[in-house]
């Protein structure tokens, strides 16, 4: 027990989300007939890669002590946008296209860096806005046209299918391998760059990173473009994935990136978590999702009311069980402390 | 002053054997601590002597593993903080818990909810003017409490426990935020209360006020009773023998040095509304205490020197050039560090670790080649600090959070020395930390002099101030009332400036 407890609070969250899942498989296998096999794996796993990407970007962002619940709308906004692109020009290259996606993505998320750490807005109303404003002129943009997968380049539309490896029916998907590398860069990224550094003493105390001298606004600024870069990303994944995009795109996935970082146990005050945390949340929230949406007799209308109630139990969870955990862990490092120093300490320690 | 109190009534309050643990740690220790009606009694100890626990248990926060506590002479058990406020037991902290959008008098009757439906607005704010004049205390009770000093906001607080009829009030280091002057404003509606029968129990670092306050002075340490005398046969010497546990001088004796150059240079220094014509030269080497009452705008000269807040006249220059930081990042280049009066909210990010903290405003001298922190030269900068200014933690991952205020004060110094800076302003260095902590930090100070630094020292204990300066500047209401050699500065002659007396 006093190992579990001598590690640190972000891996023991890591730890109990591969209990809770595997609890949940277990009882999902009850109650569905052939729960697990190889497509609904797959399903999982491509679902995972879009609500990882949104949920990398949502915690940069609530790391600052911020919020971004534009994301959904930017996501729409530029599967909309690059659908249209590449139905009028098919032939251009898939790094452009993606290129594309991301750039528009970056700009949405400028506006909403700007107007938070420049304007002063509370960055939930900004995005709030935005997310009203982003949507409206996406409507308005697409005059009730939908995108249709037919117009797309056929890379485009086979790249979810487009597998790395395989093992019997279970594939690793091109996309899902993508997103996991992509978050392991980012990860490493945000643990070792002085950046990194700023942006969780940015989150943990404002007032002190300013007297300290740090770019705080322009901390802020980086991570809402880095959020919005990684909502296009998303859309571009939505895209390849739906090949038909209306204007409802998109909808209702900033709750689900909200749900993945908290679940993740990023601190929804800012200034703790990580990102593997964040994508492990993406996992266990689209496992759920899936897994429901096979259960005889229940209403999808029940998905929504889960990711709510899982946002509020993680969050729930942290207060009541974080002092206690904090001081067990406190009090077994402080007996580590004093006798034969543990190895490796500091090697997974703080970003 | 008056007569001390007859104390052969029965007792209010009376704790016997109360111990208390938390896991590893025995925070109390079969202590026994019985308080009188109108008495003053002081609770002193380091930081971590058991204090806090006591208090927690005293207000039914805490229930004990053992002991009993007796009120008026029946065996109480608390339940929660409730039970103990019903029984007449209230608490002060050194941060006022009142509403700040809420009026004065609505926060003196804020825990009154059986006064029906209706608010009878006329009747509150008499009634609350009527509680503050039994401490002395004149305000307009239909001001925002967030509008008001902290002094005023202890006051708002004393008033409330007495709106509550309170028998023991406990005041955990009320002076900490407060000048001399406001302290002794204190004093007064603390005797108030003690003439009104009510028994206080006061804690406080600051061993000149406890002497003239307290009739019975009791140290802790490491959750043991040590000792517990009447004032009369206390003396502050053995109480710091007491609670250290060992010899201790109350204040580190600074070792005179001939002053270096001219390092900074200070004139007319005003900020519109705030301070003005302030000026003053700053030499290697030299100490220069900032003395004054609270908002006396010390703090807003340091403020201005490290570019927070930008003055809007008169010359700073820096070894003879012209300086006008409009940011921390410029003050910080041209060597001028600033630590913060207050550690929690400008000075630390609490969950980062002991290291992040230090090397927190220097991060680009630990960037390599790749662009990546390295960590292991983080740490050896960290691990010097840690042994040269005694920073007691597990370890240097430790977030600060979870360390001792004392310590939590070194690490913030530790990050602006880690910056180098040829002036450093330190506004109240050694608030709300314990007597071994303070005399660590005096000793820093000094041997930092000693090197060349030029240091400006901005305190309320002015004690503190007139031992660590070479010279004395003292304001009042923003105007700089006099710059004082080290032989002039005595006591007298700094209140006396400070408080705008002849």
């Amino acid at each position: 027990m006093s190992g579990l407890l001598s590690l640190r609070p972000e891996r023991l969250r890591e730890l109990s989300l591969f209990a809770v899942m595997a609890v949940a498989v277990f009882i999902f296998s009850l109650l569905i007939d052939n729960y697990i096999g190889g497509s609904f794996f797959n399903r999982v796993t491509t679902s995972v890669a879009i609500t990882a990407v949104l949920a990398a970007g949502q915690t940069l962002v609530i790391l600052t002590r911020n919020i971004d619940l534009s994301v959904g709308s930017i996501v729409g906004v530029t599967a909309y946008v690059t659908g249209e692109y590449l139905h009028n020009h098919p032939d251009l290259a898939p790094v452009l296209a993606v290129g594309y996606a991301v750039a528009i993505g970056a700009g949405l998320g400028l506006l909403n860096g700007v107007l938070v750490a420049y304007a002063k807005v509370p960055a939930i109303i900004v995005t709030l806005g935005t997310l009203a404003i982003y949507r409206t002129w996406l409507i308005n943009h697409s005059d009730s046209r939908t995108i249709t997968s037919d117009g797309l380049p056929d890379w485009v539309v086979e790249l979810p299918n487009s597998t790395i490896v395989s093992f019997g029916d279970f594939d690793i998907r091109t996309v899902v391998a993508g997103s996991i590398a992509l978050i392991v860069v980012l990860q490493l990224m945000l643990g070792g760059l002085k950046w990194g550094r700023w942006v969780y003493a940015v989150g943990s105390n404002p007032d002190a990173a300013r007297q300290a001298a740090l770019p705080v606004r322009r901390v802020i600024l980086g991570v809402f473009v880095a959020s919005g870069a990684l909502a296009g990303l998303a859309g571009f994944l939505f895209l390849s994935r739906f090949g038909t995009i209306t204007v409802n795109a998109g909808n209702g996935l900033e709750l689900q990136s909200v749900a993945a970082a908290v679940v993740g146990g990023v601190n929804i005050f800012g200034g703790a978590g990580t990102l593997v945390g964040a994508f492990l949340g993406a996992v266990l929230i689209n496992l759920l999702d899936q897994s429901l949406l096979r259960v005889p007799g229940l209403s999808e209308f029940w998905r929504d009311a889960v990711l709510g109630t899982l946002i509020i139990t993680a969050v729930a969870v942290d207060f009541l069980l974080g002092k206690r955990l904090g001081r067990l862990s406190t009090s077994a490092r402080g007996r580590r402390a004093t006798g034969v120093p543990p190895p490796g300490q500091g090697a997974s320690s703080d970003a | 002053m008056s007569a001390l109190p007859e104390i052969d009534t029965a007792p209010v309050i009376e704790m016997s054997g109360i111990s208390k643990r938390f896991d590893a740690t025995q925070a109390l220790d079969d202590v026994s601590l019985t308080l009188y009606p109108g008495e003053t009694h002081a609770l002193l100890g380091e930081n971590g002597a058991g204090k806090s626990t006591l208090i927690k248990v005293m207000t039914g926060i805490h229930s004990p593993d053992s002991g009993v506590i007796r009120v008026s002479g029946e065996e109480a058990r608390f339940k929660g903080s409730g039970d103990a406020q019903r029984a007449g037991i209230a608490a002060i902290y050194q941060e006022p818990a009142i509403f700040p959008d809420l009026n004065v008098a609505e926060n003196v009757f804020m825990s009154h909810q059986d006064r029906g439906v209706l608010v009878n607005w006329r009747r509150m704010y008499k009634d609350a003017e009527a509680i503050l004049a039994r401490i002395d205390v004149r305000m307009d009770v239909r001001m925002l409490a967030s509008d008001l000093t902290v002094a005023a906001q202890q006051a708002v607080e004393i008033a409330k426990a007495l709106s509550l009829d309170v028998r023991v009030l406990i005041m955990d280091e009320p002076t900490a935020a407060l000048s001399a002057h406001e302290a002794s404003e204190l004093f007064k509606q603390i005797r108030r209360l003690t003439d009104a029968g009510v028994a206080v129990l006061f804690i406080s670092h600051r061993l000149d006020e406890v002497f003239e306050i307290a009739n019975r002075v009791t140290v802790l340490r490491d959750g043991r009773l040590i000792s517990s005398r009447p004032r009369d046969e206390a003396t502050q010497a053995q109480a710091i023998r007491d609670m250290v546990g060992r010899e201790m001088s109350d204040f580190f004796a600074r070792n005179p040095q001939p002053l270096g150059d001219v390092v900074l240079r200070v004139d007319g220094l005003g900020r519109e509304g705030v301070f003005s014509d302030v000026a003053f030269e700053l030499h290697e080497g030299e100490v220069l205490g900032f003395a004054g009452l609270v908002g006396a705008g010390r703090t807003d000269v340091g403020l201005s020197l490290f570019g927070i807040a930008r003055p809007d006249t008169g010359v700073v220059e820096l070894r003879g050039k012209s300086l006008s930081a409009a940011s921390p990042r410029q003050a910080l280049r041209a060597g001028i560090a600033y630590l913060s009066e207050d550690r929690r909210r400008f000075g630390l990010s609490l969950p980062q670790s002991l290291t992040a903290n230090i090397t927190l405003a220097t991060l680009r001298n630990y960037v390599t080649r790749l662009r990546l922190l390295d960590r292991s030269s983080e740490r050896t900068v960290a691990a010097r600090f840690r042994e040269k200014l005694n920073i007691r933690t597990p370890s240097l991952e430790t977030p600060v959070e979870q360390l001792s205020g004392g310590n939590q004060q070194k690490t913030m110094l530790a990050k602006w020395l880690n910056t180098q800076p040829s002036v450093l302003i330190l506004d109240e260095p050694t608030r709300g930390i314990d007597v071994g902590a303070k005399a660590e930090v005096h000793q820093i100070i000094d041997e930092l002099a000693a090197s060349g630094m030029a240091i400006i020292l901005i305190s309320s204990d002015l004690p503190e101030v007139l031992a660590m300066s070479d010279r004395v500047l003292v304001m009042r209401e923003g105007q700089q009332m006099g710059l004082f050699e080290r032989g002039e500065a005595s006591e007298e002659a700094v209140i006396t400036a400070a408080m705008g007396a002849q």
